[in-house]
């Protein structure tokens, strides 16, 4: 008695383990605030919105797609070679096992970078298939790991006896080989198709644009926080396998004393079982095969009139893009990254020849010193005048000639701080090593940033390149280490909105989101000066459609369009027509999204300093983070 | 007699030479080569330097605590679910694998509502009364981030092996008077051998490798090798040196596993 109730204690811990944060999502779902770290009621609107959505809906169908056939190939290739491996000598057997933990081994950056780079060599256009390879590759291992055990347990004598007896090695394999390690067969391909479901940084690298599956989607809106539409998905997911697993379980099972139960098996339950076991894994094979045709000739014609665009998550509003398709015919395909470093192997490597993206100021430059761009045509683009000359002139920074880019958005780096939880006036980045606040201080987890602002308060230049300055601003940050309660990058705004710290370096953009949502949350910009970034549209040099960019670059400057865009994402825009257009006065006028720019005067744009500075700060950055 | 068998093998030998050994050569080469294309031990010797060393070092504790904090839990909890009912046999494996299907970065998102300082547990325990606690952006934390992602990666193994042992060699050791200590200990863990070894690869490998898990629940104040290799990648764009990373990385853990494989010998042995 005493054991099972030990037993049972035991079982319910280990499920709240694994349970305690789905339960928290699930809640999530119904929170009517978009932030995670506040409850601001309940709400079911995100359910509806989530079958609006078309965008998550088809990735939703692609991961699903993806998942089932790569678990599946992977099964099949997966088991087989667990069964060939067996019967391997010692030696070779080491060795394929080794090969085998290669791709678990591996950081998965460095497997979807290295899968991106055969994938171009070998000319592959990278889409759908490349990354359904690209999840078989990952998902053999899981099979294998889970068949060996199974099968280095079943008995040698009785599939020997099989044989004695005039089984066909054929026969006596799916006779007593192979039920013994189908649980394995079975565990393999789920935790095939979760890895499926989960993976992110391999899928972003083999992906094409177009293609999205629900890790990229989630991954992309990380930056103005996850939307609640994925709360909702993912409750609805998860309530479905359960419901269907419950179902299924107390249908009765047939594998032992079967023909006992046939006289007593009542018809609704024979009816249940018939139904969980032939109707619903016909009905998922006939969507799936369905859904397969019909994604297949949807992507054979689309449109040879189109613009590749790839751009920041969430940092376009939807709509604008339909504006754009209605008003010109012309087909956007659309993808999203997360930093500007994920996005530049992308463009640089030529595997997709985008015609639009939107890298910051530094990358600009980099993209231009490494002969990666375009110039564009501004003969095309009347609407140019829109963009007010201050902000041509910063471009200057990085594009000397204005000759490459075109301004999107910009904003200022700053310090959001808490006013119930500081009391004093914040001015100076200096207040971020006030050990007062330690615990309390939310540093940006970027070299750049983190240097950025420390070179600044000591007096120097963003851009420093000079050892010594760096290595004093290296010693600042050792000493602020102890201070910090965490290093993030976009998890700023959840934490302060969610009281969880009282001063942060956020961008401009997310300062007046926080705000929103907290009102004792005040953003400044310190009298040293600090980061003044812009992101700007390019054209790469192997676009090939060059003119449908210009056209849509030249309709995103409309003064209506980037009004509807601050709208969307409260970044500031560098349009004053637009500007102009915005109802609210405290936007209209805010001093967080359009500073008067003459009080900018001591705030720098990053530049691209070179692989070798970079590798300088890097290294200095590490030391800053292993202390 | 399984001999003939080799050749299924086959499909797997070329899929893993097109889509891993070649993508691997191409790592090696970028981890022997300067951005010139020369060739070059530099790479490779960034590991000797201290804030490398260290990374490695945390990550090696950080993985083999959590692994074994893994093992701890799951051996139990899979000697549990083997004694139930063979029909629920799938319906249990699912109940593990189902938390996965939620992604991965929302689960690990949601342990931060959990462990925050305002967070879920931390109100709880200020309902009765109780002081707060400092959970989050600490090592506990990113131990608990380990387990809670790679449990199932060990239940599951263990379980599968554990349910496929013979009641009928337990009951002998019974007949033939062993307590419950002995027959597990002489007959029960020896057989589960090969479960627990997968178990333990599967566990080990990523946790040494993860770098999300300690930026998410460790506040990024804990540097391990994979967060060093990520910044080489994405933040310095140094392919050179991130490839070198990796490939030491990749030969210290073939040759843990190595020896993983001995004792794995060893568990054929008794299976067989």
């Amino acid at each position: 008695m005493m054991k099972n109730a030990l037993k049972k204690i035991y079982l319910t811990l280990i499920f709240i383990l694994l349970y305690a944060p789905i339960a928290t999502l699930i809640v999530l779902s119904f929170n009517s605030s978009k932030t995670r770290s506040k409850w601001g009621g309940f709400t079911t609107k995100w359910y509806t919105a989530l079958l609006q959505n078309r965008d998550i809906m088809n990735a939703l169908y692609t991961t699903l797609v993806i998942a089932f056939l790569s678990a599946l190939i992977a099964t099949l290739i997966g088991t087989a070679a667990a069964i060939g491996i067996q019967a391997l000598n010692r030696r070779m057997r080491t060795i394929m096992m080794s090969i085998t933990n290669i791709p678990m081994l591996n950081a998965d950056i460095v497997t979807g970078i290295s899968l991106m780079l055969l994938f171009i060599a070998f000319r592959f256009s990278l889409g759908f298939t490349t990354i359904l390879l690209a999840h078989i590759s990952f998902n053999i291992p899981y099979v294998i790991l889970s068949v060996m055990p199974k099968l280095k347990q079943t008995d040698r004598q009785t599939y020997e006896a099989a044989l004695d007896l005039g089984a066909s090695p054929v026969y006596a394999f799916f006779k007593v080989v192979f039920p013994d390690i189908l649980p394995g067969v079975f565990s393999g391909f789920l935790l095939a198709f979760t890895m499926s479901l989960d993976d992110f940084v391999i899928t972003h690298f083999t992906k094409g644009p177009g293609v999205d599956t629900l890790s990229t989607k989630i991954y992309g809106e990380v930056r103005k926080g996850i939307k609640p539409e994925m709360y909702a998905l993912s409750t609805i997911l998860f309530l479905t396998v359960l419901i269907l697993l419950l179902l299924i379980n107390t249908a009765p099972d047939s594998s032992t004393n079967r023909t006992d139960r046939k006289h007593t098996l009542s018809r609704p339950r024979a009816i249940s079982r018939f139904l969980f076991r032939k109707v619903v894994p016909s009905c998922m094979i006939v969507t799936i095969f369905l859904g397969g045709i019909f994604y297949g000739s949807r992507e054979s014609n689309s449109s040879k009139n189109q613009v590749i665009v790839y751009n920041w998550g969430e940092y376009l509003d939807p709509e604008a893009i339909e504006m754009f398709e209605e008003e010109t015919g012309i087909h956007v395909v659309y993808e999203e990254y997360e930093t500007n470093e994920i996005m530049y192997p992308k463009v640089q490597s030529g595997a997709i020849a985008y015609d639009v993206v939107c890298p910051s100021d530094y990358m600009v430059q980099r993209m231009i010193e490494n002969d990666l761009l375009a110039e564009i045509n501004f003969d095309n683009m009347p609407n140019i005048k829109y963009i007010d000359d201050v902000y041509m002139e910063r471009c200057r920074d990085f594009d000397p000639e204005n000759r490459y880019c075109v301004p999107h958005l910009w904003g200022t780096v700053g310090i959001l701080y808490n006013k119930t939880m500081v009391e004093e006036p914040v001015d100076s980045w200096g207040i971020l090593w006030d050990e007062k606040y330690q615990d309390s201080i939310l540093m940006q987890d970027s070299v750049r940033d983190a240097f950025g602002i420390t070179l600044k308060y000591l007096g120097y230049s963003l851009n420093s390149t000079d050892l010594d300055e760096l290595e004093a601003a290296k010693k600042l940050l050792i000493e602020q280490k102890p201070l910090v309660q965490a290093y993030v990058v976009d998890q700023v705004r959840d934490k302060m909105i969610g009281n969880e710290a009282a001063l942060g370096v956020i961008y401009s953009g997310e300062a007046i989101y926080c705000q929103i949502e907290n009102p004792d949350l005040e953003y400044v910009i310190p009298k040293e000066g600090s980061n003044f970034w812009m992101d700007s549209w390019v054209i790469p040099k192997n676009a090939k459609h060059k003119e449908n960019a210009e056209a849509f670059i030249n309709f995103l400057c409309k003064p209506e369009i980037a009004k509807m865009n601050f709208d969307y994402i409260t970044y500031s825009i560098p349009n004053s027509a637009g500007q102009a257009l915005i109802e609210e006065p405290e936007y209209r006028n805010s001093p967080i999204a359009f500073p008067d720019l003459n009080s900018l005067t001591n705030c720098e744009t990053l530049q691209y300093i070179g692989e070798e500075n970079d590798a300088v700060y890097n290294r200095l950055w590490r030391e800053v983070k292993s202390k | 007699m399984l001999k003939s068998k080799k050749w299924l093998s086959g499909p797997y030998l070329f899929w893993s030479i097109a889509f891993t050994v070649i993508p691997l050569l191409m790592i090696v080469y970028y981890g022997m080569t300067d951005k010139e294309g020369h060739f070059t031990w530099y790479n490779l010797a960034q590991i000797t330097t201290q804030e490398n060393l260290k990374a490695l070092g945390l990550a090696l504790l950080l993985s083999c605590f959590s692994t074994l904090l893994c093992l701890l839990l799951a051996y139990p909890l899979a000697m549990i679910l083997s004694e139930k009912n063979v029909n629920q046999t799938s319906f249990i494996v699912l109940i593990f694998i189902l938390p996965m299907w939620m992604n991965f970065l929302l689960r690990t998102l949601a342990w931060q509502n959990l462990l925050e300082k305002n967070g879920i547990i931390n109100t709880i325990l200020s309902f009765f009364h109780l002081p707060a606690m400092t959970l989050i952006n600490t090592p506990g934390a990113i131990i608990l981030g380990m387990v809670y992602n790679f449990l199932p990666f060990m239940v599951l193994p263990i379980y599968n092996v554990l349910v496929k042992i013979d009641k009928d060699v337990i009951f002998a050791a019974r007949d033939l008077g062993a307590n419950n200590l002995q027959t597990f200990a002489r007959i029960t863990l020896p057989l589960s051998v090969p479960g627990i070894v997968s178990g333990i690869t599967m566990v080990f490998v990523p946790s040494l490798t993860t770098f999300v898990i300690s930026d998410l629940l460790g506040g990024s104040k804990i540097l391990l090798i994979g967060n060093v290799i990520e910044q080489e990648f994405k933040q310095g764009s140094n392919w050179n040196v991130g490839s070198g990373l990796s490939l030491v990385l990749m030969i210290f853990i073939i040759a843990s596993m190595a020896l993983i494989a001995e004792y794995d010998k060893e568990g054929e042995g008794t299976a067989f």
